[in-house]
């Protein structure tokens, strides 16, 4: 009978420690997995940024030459028009038409680029972006805060001790530096 | 804002809250299953007094308890909720958007800066909450404000919103909102209340039957006692097990909302969008009240979402009461929503 209690009482004693186990592994890992998401937001964050500068100069350069463009054909056509020259005038509304068409091409690709669309589309990337950015710094917060709280709570620590290199990570938080901190308190927007 | 400055703000600890829901719904749960069991033992029992007439029921239960006679029907009924859980949750997410106007939203359909942002919204918040996949982005063409989450695991999870919702709100109310919606996903609130509610009816439909054969059979002998005792007691619980269940399902969809509010609350580090997001819900409800109802109502298998959504169109006085469980709201008040996450009326 004694037998049969301290052999269940070792199953309990052994089911508990793998459960903690395992456990702890998982949260590593997800604490692993959470602190590379914010080198992927870091690297995202650079590579949105350039390509959304880029097309947004491309447009805003389409935008200025197609302009002229547009005008300085129209002035053809008006003239050739008042001139009679039917040929020519056709010759200008037709490059016209090219263009108008070629506009149409980025429009699909960029739905509502509008000038004032174009701005609040990007202010909304940006924002996004470094919302993002953030975000995977709460989330790896977080999980360095779940991870410690187990590691360190009773029961849990005694199973840690047993297996220290495996399961005793010294996880940081994500933090400013002091002169950093210090810096962003005084900082107050000049208007 | 102005309708918040009737609020005094202040902290709440919302790993407490999250605690303490997560009790209440495991009491919840378990006290579902202890009346899962007892029920079908008590089938059981009834089942194997026909065998053993002379017997009394103590000894017949504790023969069940122990095994001695096999708890056929107990399994059978735990086989049929297996199966309709299954049958449910493969269905799920097809159910849940059933007789709405909605269109998916992906980085590459959205048409329009709104739709894109709403799409950053929930990717953002998918961050927040450390979610592995990205749950599917719906919009519902549908000028009422609100929302609702589904799936049954992180990877079919879905959110969907109706467009009011997206116009109305602005970026961090919408925010809060998602947040709201994920939470439940994280906190596998679908899973949970969805199972809750087929045990439920599962329940009550055998209790129905068993009443019935009960009423007939006891006509042709009237002179067992054992099983009259038994017969009373179907009697008494056909009559009080539904209302047991409406109460423990409220309660438990309650609590999961609590739970919620104070997951968009974790995930934001910030309570007031969330309680401006649902002044504004309620508010615009009550504004247009009779316009909602005629949308609701014209909105085939509107029940079906109706514990899913953040808001419930009920406690602005609109939908039809159809059933006893449309007396009571799925959600708490606006009022006791807003203290949980630390908004106290002035």
């Amino acid at each position: 009978m004694a037998m049969i209690i301290i052999v269940v009482l070792l199953l309990l004693i052994g089911g508990y420690i793998v459960m903690t186990y395992n456990t702890l592994i998982a949260q590593i890992e997800a604490t692993r997995n959470n602190q590379k998401q914010i080198d992927i937001q870091l690297d995202r964050r650079f590579k949105v940024f350039e390509s959304l500068i880029n097309v947004v100069k491309k447009y805003m350069d389409y935008e200025k030459t197609t302009l002229k463009d547009v005008v300085a054909l129209r002035n053809q056509a008006q003239q050739a028009k008042s001139q009679g020259d039917e040929k020519a005038r056709i010759a200008a509304e037709n490059k016209i038409s090219d263009i108008a068409s070629n506009i149409n091409v980025v429009f699909e690709q960029y739905p509502d680029l509008k000038a004032n669309q174009n701005c609040m589309q990007l202010q909304e990337e940006i924002v996004s972006t470094e919302n993002k950015l953030a975000y995977a710094k709460q989330s790896y917060n977080d999980s360095v805060e779940t991870y410690s709280a187990t590691k360190k709570s009773f029961f849990t620590a005694m199973v840690v001790s047993l297996f220290r290199t495996k399961l005793d990570m010294d996880f940081l938080y994500w933090q400013l530096t002091q002169d950093k901190i210090a810096a962003q308190e005084d900082y107050t927007v000049k208007l | 804002m102005s309708e918040l400055d009737r609020y005094a703000n202040s902290t709440v600890d919302w790993r407490k809250t999250l605690r303490t829901n997560n009790r209440r719904t495991f009491f919840v749960i378990a006290v579902f299953f202890a009346i899962y069991f007892l029920l079908g033992l008590l089938v059981d029992t009834y089942l194997a007094s026909m065998h053993y007439p002379q017997a009394p029921v103590s000894q017949i239960f504790s023969a069940l308890i122990t095994l001695h006679i096999f708890p056929i029907a107990t399994l059978v009924m735990l086989a049929v909720a297996a199966i309709s859980l299954l049958v449910t949750f493969t269905l799920h997410d097809k159910l849940m958007l059933l007789g709405t106007e909605y269109r998916e939203i992906t980085p590459e359909t959205a048409q329009t800066l709104l739709e894109k942002q709403l799409y950053n919204c929930v990717e953002e918040m998918k961050i927040a909450a450390g979610l592995h996949y990205m749950p599917r982005v719906f919009l519902i063409e549908a000028d009422y404000m609100n929302a609702f989450a589904s799936g049954y695991s992180e990877k079919s999870a879905m959110v969907a919103i109706t467009r009011g919702l997206a116009e109305k709100l602005n970026r961090s109310e919408l925010t809060a909102v998602m947040a709201h919606e994920l939470s439940h996903i994280r906190h596998m609130d679908i899973k949970l209340t969805l199972m809750a509610s087929v045990l439920a009816n599962l329940m009550l439909m055998v209790l129905d039957i068993f009443f019935y054969s009960a009423l007939f059979s006891r006509r042709s002998n009237g002179d067992d006692r054992s099983r009259n005792g038994l017969v009373a007691i179907i009697i008494l619980l056909r009559y009080l097990l539904p209302v047991i269940n409406i109460l423990l399902l409220l309660y438990l969809s309650r609590t999961r909302e609590y739970m919620a509010d104070a997951g968009s609350v974790e995930l934001l580090r910030d309570n007031q969008p969330l309680a401006q997001a649902l002044l504004k819900i309620q508010n615009d409800h009550d504004n247009n009240q009779a316009q909602y109802r005629d949308a609701y109502q014209q909105t085939p298998h509107e029940n079906v979402r109706r514990e899913a959504y953040i808001f419930d169109p009920v406690q602005a006085g609109i939908e039809p009461m159809t059933s006893l469980a449309d007396a009571f709201s799925t959600h708490p008040n606006l009022k006791d929503r807003l203290a949980a996450i630390g908004f106290k009326l002035k």
